[in-house]
C-alpha cells in the first residue's frame, strides 16, 4: 500500500514504486535490497499497528469481560433496580441489592474533595506559575511533584492512624471514620494533578499577552486575574476534570477512612456521617465473595457503573482537551486579527459575569460543609462585605490580599505534605533495622522483616515493565511516526486517554475474572505482572509519544532524504534523542506500579510466604500489600506499620525523584 | 549526536538489566529440589493459627513453603472447591449448597472461637444479654446509658457481608434480623479491633484471639450471670457465642496436607491454638 510510505504531514515524496523509470534504470541491481527493506519495513510497520490497536482494544475487552460477569446481576435484580435500590445488604433477609447510596456517596465524596483541593489547586498553582521566585520554584515543584507519588495506600494508613483520630476529637464525633476523612484524602490526592496541569496552562498563555497588561497600567493581581488566568480557563476545567476522574476511582485511601456504612448522610450534608463509595465496597468485598453467587455478579455490576462514571468522566476530559487544542491553534493562526469566534466572546463574557457567584457557591458549599449553618451565615456576611468595598478598596490592597491568600494555599499543600512525610519518617525510622529489611516476616509480621515483600514488588513491577514497554513504545512509535493525524488516531488516543483513567481496582477486578479464574492463572506473580502492565500502559504510551514529538520534522526529513528506510530512520535518528523521555515515562511507570495495591489486592499477592517466587505461577509477597494488611488486619504492630510504610514511601519517591531529575537534565541539555 | 547515542546504549542496558532481573526471577532453579509447596487460605480468624503453626511446622520441615492468606471463609471454600489451594480455612461449617456444589470437602475442626462483644477500655459498661447486643446491632439502642453504660453515642461495627464471623453473629446473636444501615463495615477481625481501640463509644465483635488488653471484653449476661468470653467457659459451653474453626481439604487430607494438619492437632498444635487465644479441641 502507499499509504505505508506515508510520513506524518504526507510531506515525503512518494514511494519509488511511483515513478518506475527512475528506479528501474537507476537502481535495477539493489532493486531486490529495496524491495527486502520495503517488506521488512512493513513487518515493522504491522508490529507496531498491532500494539496501538491492542492499547484500543484491552479497554473494550475489560468492559466486555465485566458486563459479562455482571450481566446475571442485571437480569435477576434488573438494571433499574440494582441502580436506584436504596439498601445494599446482600447477606441480609432477604439480601438487598441496590447501589443507589454507594453511588451517592461516591459522588458527595468526590464533590468535597474537589471543593478542598480546586482552591487549594489553583491557587498554588498560580503561585508556582506567577509568583515563585525561581529559587523557591526549583524546590516547590518538584516537591508538589512528589506527592503524586505517595502511594495512595500510605495515605489511606496515615488517614486511619492520624486524620480519623484528629477528626473523632476535633469535631467531637463518635468516630472518625466519615465522608470528611474520605474528602480530606481525596482532595489532598488530587491536588498534584490539578496544580500540574493548572500550572502548565498558565504558564503558557503568551507573553505578549501578560506584557500587554502591564503596559496597559494594570497590577500584577490585576494581570493574573483578568488576563492570565481567563486565558489559562479551559486548561484548569482539564486539570480539575482529570482530579476528579483520580479521586473517583480512588479506592484503598477511601476504603480505609470512610467507615464503609452504605447511607446517604442524613441530612445530605453531614460530612461527619460514615460513607461508603462504589471503589470501597469492590475493595473489601471482593476478596471473600462467593465466586458465582449473586453478590459476587453484583460486585461486578458495581465495576460496570464505576467504569462508566470514569469513562463518561474522562471523555469530557478529552473533548474539552481538544477544544483547548483547537482554540490555541485558532490564537496562533489570527493572533494578528483582532480576535476569535463570537462563541468565544460570547463564553468569556459569560464566565466573567458569574465567575463571582461559582466561586462564591463553592466557597459557601466548602465553609458549610466544614462549619455548618454558621460559616455560610460568615460567608455570605463577608461576601456582601466584600461587594461592598470592592469599589472602593485600592488596587494595592486587593493585589495584597489576593497574594495573601494565593501563598496561603500553597503554604497549607505544602503543610498537608510535610506533615504525613514528618509523621511517616519520625515514627518509622527507629524501626527501619538492617534486619526489618532482609528477613522474612514472622509473628503475623509483628516481628523480622519484609524482605519477601520488597523482593515481590520488584519481581511485580520488573514483570510489569517488561510487557508494558514494548507494546507502549511500538504503540507510541506508531501514532507518532506512520499514521497522519485522522480518524484512526483519534481512537487510539481516546482509547488510551480511557484506559489511563480507568480506576485501579477495575483493573484489579478485571485481572481477578480474566487472568485468575477464567484462564486459570490462580492468584500468582504473572497475573498480577499483566495486570499492573495495562494499567501503566498508558502513561508510557502518552510520554514516549511526547518525546517523540520534539524530534523535529528535519531530523526525519533529512535522514529520509539520504536514503534511510523508515524502520532506520526510526531506530537510528527518532529513539536515540527520545530515550531520556521513554526513561521517564518509564520511571514514573516503575514508581506507580510498585505503590498500588489495587490491580494486585486479588491477582497477585499473599499473606505471608517464607519463600521467594520459583515460578511466574506463585503468588508473592508485595510492599503496599503488606501495609494494608499489617494496619488493618494485625493489631500491635505499629512500628512495623510505620516502617513499612518509609520504606514503600522511599521506593516510589526515590524512583519518581529520578524521573524528575533526568526530566530536569535532559530538558536542559537538549534543546533542538 | 555522541550523547544521544550513549544514551540509545544506557537504555539498552536498562532494558536488558530489567529482562535479566525478570528471568531470574523465573527461572530460579526450584533448587534445593525438594520443595514442596502448600497452599492455605479462607477465614482470618482461622489465620492466625495456621500462620503460627506454619512457622513452627517450617523449623521441622525446611523445604515445606507453606503459604497462608487470608480472603474470608466463602473464599476458602471456593478455593479448595475449584482446586486453586490445597486446604481451605473456615470459621463457619460449610453450606447445604457448598456441600451439593463440592461433594468431596473433607472437614476437619481444629479448633473451637467464642466470639467476643469488645468495647473500647474506658468504656464501664457492666454486662449486655445477647437480647441488649442484638437491639444495638440492630440499630434500636444508640446510647451506652440505655445499657448501663456512659452517656455516649454507640458506634456499632461489624463485618463487611462476606465474612464468616458475620455470618455466624447474624445467625446467633442477630437472629437473621437485619443490621442497622449506620453500621461501620471492615474486612477483618483486626480492622474491627484497631477501630474499637481508636474509637470510645464503639462496639465490636471479634474472634477471641483477638481480644487483649487494647480493647474491654464484655461479659454477655446469661441467666442473671455474667459470663466472661474465655477459653474456659468456651469448654464448658457456658459461653453463648461460640463455634468451631475448620479447616477443609478435597478428599482424605494425604500428603504435605495431611502432615500438616496432624501437626495442628498434635499437643504441640493445639498449644499455639491456645497461645493464639483460641480453644483447643483436645483439652
Amino acid at each position: 500500500m502507499k499509504n505505508g510510505r506515508d510520513c506524518p504531514g504526507g510531506k515525503q515524496p512518494p514511494g519509488n514504486h511511483s515513478f518506475p523509470p527512475v528506479s528501474d534504470e537507476t537502481l535495477a541491481g539493489s532493486h531486490e535490497i529495496l524491495s527486502r527493506r520495503h517488506r521488512r519495513d512493513r513487518l515493522i510497520r504491522a508490529v507496531w499497528f498491532a500494539c496501538a490497536f491492542f492499547a484500543v482494544i484491552i479497554i473494550f475487552f475489560i468492559l466486555a469481560f465485566l458486563l459479562f460477569d455482571a450481566y446475571p446481576v442485571f437480569f435477576e435484580i434488573g438494571i433499574w433496580d440494582f441502580l436506584t435500590g436504596m439498601v445494599w445488604n446482600p447477606t441480609g433477609s432477604p439480601p438487598a441489592y441496590g447501589i443507589y447510596p454507594l453511588i451517592v456517596d461516591s459522588l458527595l465524596v468526590t464533590i468535597l474533595a474537589m471543593a478542598i483541593s480546586i482552591p487549594l489547586g489553583v491557587g498554588s498553582a498560580i503561585y508556582i506559575a506567577e509568583l515563585a521566585p525561581s529559587r523557591v520554584k526549583a524546590i516547590v515543584k518538584p516537591a508538589v511533584e512528589l506527592l503524586a507519588g505517595i502511594p495512595s495506600v500510605v495515605f489511606g494508613f496515615f488517614g486511619l492512624i492520624v486524620l480519623t483520630d484528629w477528626i473523632r476529637v476535633n469535631f467531637d464525633v463518635p468516630t472518625g471514620e466519615t465522608w470528611l476523612a474520605g474528602s480530606i484524602l481525596l482532595g489532598v490526592m488530587a491536588l498534584p494533578t490539578i496544580i500540574s496541569v493548572s500550572e502548565d496552562a498558565i504558564s503558557s498563555a503568551p507573553r505578549e499577552v501578560r506584557e500587554g497588561s502591564f503596559a496597559l497600567g494594570a497590577t500584577h493581581w490585576q494581570t493574573i486575574s483578568r488576563v492570565v488566568t481567563p486565558a489559562a480557563l479551559s486548561g484548569i476545567t482539564a486539570a480539575i476534570i482529570l482530579g476528579i476522574g483520580r479521586a473517583v476511582g480512588e479506592t484503598m485511601a477511601v476504603l480505609m477512612v470512610t467507615g464503609n456504612a452504605a447511607v446517604i448522610p442524613d441530612p445530605i450534608w453531614n460530612v461527619l456521617s460514615p460513607v461508603r463509595t462504589l471503589t470501597g465496597t469492590l475493595g473489601i468485598e471482593m476478596g471473600e465473595v462467593a465466586i458465582g453467587s449473586t453478590h459476587y455478579h453484583a460486585l461486578f455490576g458495581i465495576a460496570v457503573v464505576l467504569l462508566g462514571i470514569t469513562l463518561a468522566i474522562n471523555l469530557f476530559a478529552t473533548v474539552i482537551l481538544a477544544r483547548i487544542k483547537e482554540k490555541h491553534m485558532a490564537v496562533n493562526a489570527c493572533s494578528p486579527k483582532k480576535s476569535g469566534t463570537g462563541e468565544k466572546q460570547w463564553f468569556a463574557r459569560y464566565m466573567q459575569k458569574y465567575k463571582n457567584i461559582l466561586a462564591g457557591i463553592v466557597l459557601g458549599l466548602v465553609l458549610l460543609a466544614v462549619f455548618g449553618l454558621m460559616g455560610l451565615l460568615a460567608a455570605l456576611l463577608g461576601y456582601s462585605a466584600f461587594r461592598l468595598i470592592q469599589g472602593r478598596i485600592s488596587p494595592k490592597w486587593t493585589q495584597r490580599v489576593a497574594f495573601s491568600l494565593i501563598v496561603f494555599c500553597i503554604l497549607s499543600v505544602l503543610f498537608a505534605l510535610g506533615v504525613i512525610l514528618y509523621d511517616i519518617i519520625a515514627n518509622g525510622l527507629p524501626y527501619l533495622t538492617w534486619e526489618f529489611l532482609t528477613a522474612p516476616p514472622s509473628n503475623l509480621g509483628r516481628s523480622g522483616g519484609i524482605f519477601p515483600a520488597i523482593v515481590g514488588t520488584m519481581y511485580l513491577v520488573a514483570g510489569a515493565i517488561a510487557i508494558a514497554l514494548p507494546i507502549g513504545i511500538g504503540a507510541a512509535i506508531y501514532l507518532t511516526e506512520y499514521t497522519r493525524e485522522g480518524r484512526a488516531t483519534k481512537i487510539i488516543r481516546t482509547g488510551t486517554d480511557l484506559l489511563n483513567g480507568t480506576p485501579s481496582i477495575v483493573f484489579g477486578l478485571f485481572g481477578f475474572a480474566f487472568l485468575v479464574i477464567y484462564l486459570g492463572f490462580g492468584v500468582s506473580l504473572i497475573a498480577g505482572q499483566i495486570t499492573l502492565a495495562l494499567m501503566v500502559l498508558p502513561t508510557i504510551i502518552r510520554t514516549t509519544e511526547e518525546s517523540l514529538r520534539t524530534v523535529p520534522v528535519s531530523a526525519r526529513e533529512g535522514s529520509l532524504a539520504l536514503g534511510a528506510t523508515k524502520w532506520q530512520t526510526i531506530r537510528k535518528v527518532i529513539l536515540p534523542p527520545s530515550v531520556p523521555g521513554i526513561v521517564t515515562g518509564t520511571i514514573l511507570s516503575i514508581g506507580r506500579a510498585a505503590g498500588e495495591t489495587a490491580p494486585i489486592l486479588f491477582t497477585a499477592v499473599v499473606f505471608s510466604t517464607r519463600f521467594l517466587p520459583d515460578s511466574l505461577f506463585d503468588p508473592v509477597m508485595a510492599l503496599p500489600y503488606h501495609l494494608y494488611i499489617l494496619a488493618t488486619n494485625v493489631p500491635g504492630a505499629k512500628g512495623q506499620q510505620y516502617a513499612t510504610a518509609l520504606v514503600l514511601l522511599g521506593l516510589v519517591v526515590a524512583f519518581y525523584a529520578l524521573a524528575i531529575w533526568i526530566r530536569h537534565r535532559s530538558a536542559a541539555a537538549c534543546k533542538w | 549526536m555522541a550523547a544521544s547515542i550513549h544514551n540509545y546504549w544506557m537504555f539498552g542496558l536498562a532494558a536488558a538489566l530489567i529482562i535479566a532481573v525478570l528471568a531470574a526471577g523465573c527461572t530460579q532453579q526450584p533448587g534445593d529440589g525438594q520443595e514442596t509447596t502448600l497452599k492455605v487460605t479462607g477465614s482470618t480468624t482461622v489465620l492466625p493459627v495456621a500462620q503460627a503453626a506454619a512457622d513452627a511446622f517450617g523449623t521441622d520441615h525446611a523445604s515445606a513453603d507453606i503459604q497462608v492468606t487470608g480472603g474470608g471463609s466463602s473464599v476458602g471454600v471456593q478455593s479448595i472447591g475449584e482446586g486453586t489451594a490445597d486446604i481451605g480455612m473456615s470459621s463457619r461449617d460449610l453450606k447445604a449448597e457448598e456441600k451439593t456444589k463440592y461433594p468431596d470437602l473433607v472437614v476437619t475442626t481444629i479448633a473451637n472461637d467464642g466470639i467476643g462483644v469488645i468495647v473500647h477500655p474506658e468504656n464501664t459498661v457492666s454486662g449486655l444479654t445477647i437480647a441488649q447486643v442484638k437491639e444495638i446491632y440492630a440499630g434500636n439502642t444508640t446510647n451506652w446509658k440505655e445499657v448501663g453504660g456512659p452517656d455516649q453515642v454507640i458506634v456499632v461495627v461489624g463485618r463487611d457481608s462476606a465474612s464468616g464471623t458475620r455470618e455466624f453473629f447474624f445467625e446467633t446473636v442477630m437472629k437473621k434480623q437485619n443490621f442497622t444501615p449506620t453500621q461501620l463495615e471492615k474486612n477483618s477481625n483486626g480492622a474491627v479491633k484497631q477501630t474499637v481501640t481508636q474509637t470510645p463509644g464503639a462496639i465490636g465483635y471479634v474472634g477471641l484471639g483477638y481480644i487483649d488488653s487494647e480493647v474491654r471484653a464484655v461479659p454477655i449476661i446469661v441467666n442473671g450471670e455474667p459470663v466472661m468470653p474465655s477459653i474456659e467457659n468456651v469448654v464448658s459451653k457456658t459461653y453463648p457465642i461460640s463455634r468451631p474453626l475448620i479447616m477443609i481439604t478435597q478428599g482424605t487430607p494425604a500428603g504435605l496436607a495431611k502432615e500438616y494438619l496432624d501437626f495442628i492437632l498434635s499437643p504441640a498444635g493445639q498449644k499455639i491454638v491456645a497461645d493464639e487465644g483460641f480453644v483447643p479441641i483436645t483439652s
